[in-house]
């Protein structure tokens, strides 16, 4: 099976025949349980009193009433808690507001009550008195010499990092590179286009839920986070608790998509339940789940302006990007370093001059929702790519086929690509579709995107027990992808063990190493290293003992099937549980791992404002291609076919890969067409529910083929693997937008592109010959 | 809060007679209150048991559907399929599989919504609702029944115990089309029924009613001058013309007034082309949406 190596011409051998997820009896039966299903005894109900207005001052909060009432054990303000700015980068946030109100869901006050009805009536009989404040509902407007400002005291923050910022513009990144105006002055055909994209939500199908319980000076928190250690770290510093007393479990976690990262709300539940002596569990309806998080698919706008050669080689990029940040930074303060990454795209570009702003609004906060920036960006760049390849001439294939770039080849950033695939991909996508015969109410789009694979510190623990089973006890957090499970796979490699023989301990800080969690497409880029370390000590261990029995050099022993043996002479044997009973007797067979630290790549361009989002570690490379429909009586679109290529190195799990493709194509098409969150006048959301927040749903789905570029790619993730899991949610609605434009006679300039707004375009361009490529 | 379950209609009535309120499959009623859009009634008596609702049966030239047949029901039910086939279009659009399996007919009229999908088959194919008291039973025209969004014109006592529709004459066919961003879980945005009688080649008889364009379903007037007209697209047209004329939609999160008035046409172009093949003996499977793909398709309707 393992160790892989990629062979151009054939699958890999080490790939895995049958994936086993240990968690999907129990999610599949119902049996599984989610933190909505723990009760414990004496449990309160919490609720929250949330703003509902997007920007004011409050002149009255008084909760005596509420305190009142029988069976209301507790009612929190910012008085009841630290008083404590946090959030990574930028501090703009506290647990509750303070005299200030900035979006419609920023919390006022938190019940507990013996019932949720209880709680209701609680909430009910909090006293406010909000005085509305000019609300900031438009980024450009933001930037406006006298618009009101969202933080009033935004010099006061403790920023860290390279951190540019003024007034409304939370954090501003640059990305420069060659002599732009030259470039631009010197270019044969010049194309600026502005593309408008709305916010979305990550929209997992669970609610969040949180349940805490003190146990003398010590937490435990059960909740619904992608990210247990941020999650940990976060109470911890809001509350003023050493790491060692704060224990964050998650049970089964239904769906995050990125809307369960980063931390909130968890301390407003360990307060509450110290502040009663009792359990105390969360769990929110649909409507917080859209309104609460700090977690919103940013809006935003792309103002772009490329230069061409005569011949179609892109010889110049100058762009703008402003991204709706909403009203606390919380993880989005490198934001727009990526976006600029992406606006520049996977292309050869010798002058490039992309600025990036994330800028305040009174909207929910944006987040990291799977890759964040990038279906967004990758949208505009590559709705603007056909139209240059339009400008030039070239069919959009054969003009991304010039410009892409290749192993060895200088990104946007100055960084120097190792082996890539994206060329490949382009090749396998596009043959893939091949040129069918098209009615004339179908065309096909194509896209290519990217993304970076992201390294950080990850432990394991491994041990094997005296039977000769495993035990590894990792940080990894299971979000749905099933990456968690694949860490079996490599720990029963290492050790020659059967994957039935290795079990995980993980979404537990109390007992497991620091790690990631499940964002950035991390589980088995970093857990997989640390978890490979750890197990190869004890295969270490193991091949010496077997040495000593064999009476062979250690060196010379393979462990595999559950026996070790001799290299080259597998009838000399002994079985690795025999070697295991023998360790339980004296040193027992332990393990444990910091994942080692790849190497960054340089960059040679200049980064204003960097956030380290330049630099990009195994970057992957996609390429999708689809077919869509369109009804041109009413503008709904039907996305038919959708073939799928991507390089995200050695494929160590193919079957949960492909998973991972198909539901990031899923969740594209509704990027392309259907999910959007609407705002009125007043800064508030108007469709914080599933049925006006039109998700995709199976009988949308399209038929999706997906192929893999595999490429051995060192200094990255496990055994040449890199990231996956956002990579494939880049670059569908892009590939939809071009096929549109087909149909349409030009490109939707907004996303998403809803029936209604392809039909306004072309009743637009029914009335008018207007042509919108400048050359 | 009390609820009855009931076995039979006689249960049914005198709960009602008592002040309670009928439940059938609950996805208004229930979904409406958890979202706080509606008191739930303090006395429900359940009429989802009561078999004698749960019938569809012809008799002497009628046709009465029970009002608690489900959804699901009614898209596989040979009479509903084959006379009132624009019935069967809307209720294979309703919501989910499970919305579909609880979700009742009779529910769907008297929740009154402007948006329900069988309301517009309903009334391009004369329906009229049974209401029920333990003192009898009155027929209402739908017209005179929906009397605003979520409203209607019945008692607190009266139950729809069914809806009764005139058996269709020969070479007569129906359809709804409905406007859909999704393929499942979806409400109308606009949508159209069309029930027509041919003769020959020509138009004998036309009705079109709108979805979702008005506070309540309305019929298309005024369509008796196609009466003799070929069925073919300038009729169509025509009648696209009338609905977009009569059309009185509003702008909101889910399309704006223009859109809307614009799609209404197609829809009753659609409704009003896939009815005159079914009348003309040819089948289009339903649901009609699925047999036009999402464009208007010739090659789709055989």
């Amino acid at each position: 099976m393992f160790p892989c190596t990629a062979d151009a011409t054939a699958t890999l051998a080490c790939t895995m025949k049958t994936f086993v997820r240990a968690d999907g009896p129990d999610k599949v039966t119902g049996s599984g349980r989610y933190v909505a299903d723990l009760t414990l005894t004496g449990m309160l109900h919490a609720k929250f009193l949330y703003a509902g207005v997007a920007h004011g001052q409050i002149d009255r909060l008084d909760v005596e009433a509420a305190r009142a009432i029988p069976g209301v054990l507790a009612v929190m303000t910012t008085d009841d808690v630290p008083d404590h700015r946090y959030s990574p980068v930028i501090p703009d946030r506290t647990l509750f507001a303070k005299n200030i109100v900035r979006f419609e869901g920023e919390i006022l006050a938190a019940v507990a009550a013996t019932t949720p009805e209880i709680a209701a009536q609680a909430l009910a009989a909090i006293d406010v008195a909000i005085t509305e404040l000019p609300v900031v509902n438009d980024i450009e407007a933001a930037l406006a010499d006298d618009a009101p400002l969202v933080h009033e005291d935004w010099e006061s923050y403790d920023v860290t990092g390279d951190t540019i910022r003024d007034r409304n513009v939370a954090t501003f990144s640059a990305i420069e590179k060659g002599d732009i105006d030259a470039a631009l002055a010197g270019a044969a055909h010049v194309v600026t286009s502005r593309y408008v994209a709305d916010a979305s939500h990550a929209t997992p199908i669970e609610p969040r839920g949180i349940v805490a319980q003190w146990e003398g000076d010590k937490v435990t928190i059960w909740t619904s986070t992608q990210v247990p250690y941020d999650a940990r770290d976060g109470v911890c510093e809001t509350l003023g608790l050493p790491a060692n007393r704060v224990r964050i479990i998650v049970p089964h976690l239904g769906g995050g998509f990125g809307g369960k990262c980063g931390f909130h709300f968890e301390a407003h539940i360990a307060a509450l339940a110290r502040a009663t002596k009792r359990p105390v569990k969360l769990v929110f309806s649909r409507e917080e789940e859209f309104l609460a998080p700090d977690r919103r698919r940013e809006g935003m706008i792309v103002d772009i302006t490329t230069g061409l050669s005569a011949d179609g080689d892109i010889v110049a990029r100058k762009a703008w990007v402003g991204i709706d940040n909403g009203a606390y930074v919380a993880d989005a303060a490198f934001f727009p370093q990526l976006a600029a990454m992406h606006v520049g795209g996977p292309y050869k570009i010798p002058a490039v001059k992309i600025d990036a702003q994330l800028i305040y609004t009174n909207r929910q906060p944006s987040g990291s929702v799977r890759a964040p920036t990038a279906p967004q960006a990758c949208w505009a760049v590559e709705t603007h790519t056909d139209e240059l390849a339009a400008a030039a001439g070239l069919d959009p294939v054969e003009f991304r086929r010039r410009n892409l770039v290749r192993t060895g080849d200088e990104g946007i950033a100055g960084q120097i690509y190792d082996e890539i695939g994206l060329d490949q991909c382009l090749d396998l996508a596009v043959s893939a579709m091949g040129s069918p015969d098209l009615p004339s109410d179908e065309a096909i789009g194509v896209a290519i995107g990217w993304w970076p694979s992201f390294a950080g510190p990850a432990g394991a623990y491994a041990k094997m027990h005296g039977d000769g089973t495993v035990q590894v006890i990792t940080g990894a957090q299971e979000c749905g992808t099933g990456a968690v499970m694949t860490l079996r796979d490599i720990a029963a490699d290492e050790l020659g063990v059967g994957v039935e023989d290795v079990q995980l301990v993980y979404q537990d800080t109390g007992a497991a190493p620091v790690g990631p969690g499940a964002t950035g497409s991390q589980t088995l880029l970093n857990h997989g290293r640390a978890v490979e370390s750890a197990t190869q000590q004890i295969a270490e261990q193991l091949r010496e003992l077997a040495a000593n029995e064999l009476e062979a050099a250690a060196s010379d022993i393979v462990l595999g099937d559950g026996v070790a043996s001799v290299a080259g002479t597998p009838a000399v044997s002994v079985p690795i549980a025999d070697l295991a009973a023998t360790a339980a007797g004296g040193d027992l067979l332990l393990g444990s791992a910091s994942a080692p630290m790849p190497e960054w790549p340089s960059v040679s361009a200049r980064c204003v404002g960097d956030q380290e989002m330049a630099s990009w570690l195994a970057p992957q490379f996609s390429c999708h291609v689809v077919r869509v429909q369109l009804d041109a009586d009413t503008g709904v679109a039907r996305v038919l076919d959708v073939q799928a290529a991507h390089d995200s190195g050695t494929i160590l799990n193919p079957i949960g890969a492909t998973g991972q493709i198909e539901g990031g194509v899923m969740m594209g098409i509704g990027q392309a067409l259907s999910e959007i969150t609407q705002y009125d006048e007043a800064g508030k959301q108007r469709n914080p529910g599933l049925l006006e927040y039109k998700l995709q749903t199976i009988a949308d789905a399209p038929t999706i083929s997906t192929q893999f570029v595999e490429i051995f790619t060192p200094n990255a993730g496990p055994r040449g693997s890199k990231g996956l899991a956002e990579a494939p949610n880049v670059a569908t609605a892009a590939a939809i937008s071009n096929a549109l434009a087909k149909l349409t006679g030009g490109p939707i300039r907004q996303l998403p592109m809803t029936p209604e707004r392809v039909w306004e375009h072309l009743d637009a361009r029914r009335g008018s010959d207007a042509t919108e490529v400048s050359t | 809060m009390t609820l009855t379950i009931a076995t039979s209609l006689d249960e049914v009535l005198s709960a009602m007679a008592n002040g309670a309120r009928p439940i059938a499959g609950g996805t208004d009623l229930v979904v409406g209150a958890r979202q706080g859009k509606v008191t739930l009634p303090a006395d429900l008596v359940a009429i989802d048991r009561v078999t004698e609702l749960a019938t569809v049966a012809t008799n002497d030239g009628t046709i009465r559907i029970g009002a608690g047949v489900t959804h699901a029901d009614l898209l596989t039910n040979d009479i509903v399929v084959r006379q009132l086939t624009s019935i069967a279009d809307a209720a294979a659009l309703v919501g989910s599989p499970a919305t579909r399996n609880v979700g009742t007919i009779g529910g769907n009229v008297m929740n009154g919504s402007p948006a329900m999908d069988t309301g517009a088959p309903l009334m391009v194919l004369g329906a009229n609702a049974a209401l029920t008291t333990p003192s009898g039973t009155r027929e209402v025209a739908l017209a005179d029944l929906w009397t605003g969004p979520g409203q209607t014109s019945a008692n607190a006592d009266e139950l729809c115990t069914a809806l009764v529709l005139p058996q269709p004459p020969q070479s007569s066919g129906s359809a709804y089309v409905r406007l859909e961003y999704r393929r499942a879980m979806e409400i109308a945005v606009v949508g159209a029924a069309a029930a027509v009688t041919l003769d020959g080649d020509s138009i004998s008889s036309v009705k079109v009613a709108l979805t979702a364009v008005a506070p309540t379903i309305i019929e298309v007037d005024g369509l008796n001058s196609l009466v003799g007209s070929p069925a073919n697209d300038k009729a169509f047209e025509a009648i696209a013309e009338a609905a977009r004329q009569q059309a009185r939609p509003i702008s909101d999160l889910r399309a704006s007034e223009r859109y809307r008035r614009h799609t209404i046409g197609v829809m009753a172009r659609r409704a009003a082309h896939a009815a005159s093949v079914r009348a003309s003996g040819q089948t289009i499977e339903v649901p009609v949406n699925r047999a036009f793909g999402i464009g208007e398709n010739p090659e789709n309707i055989r």
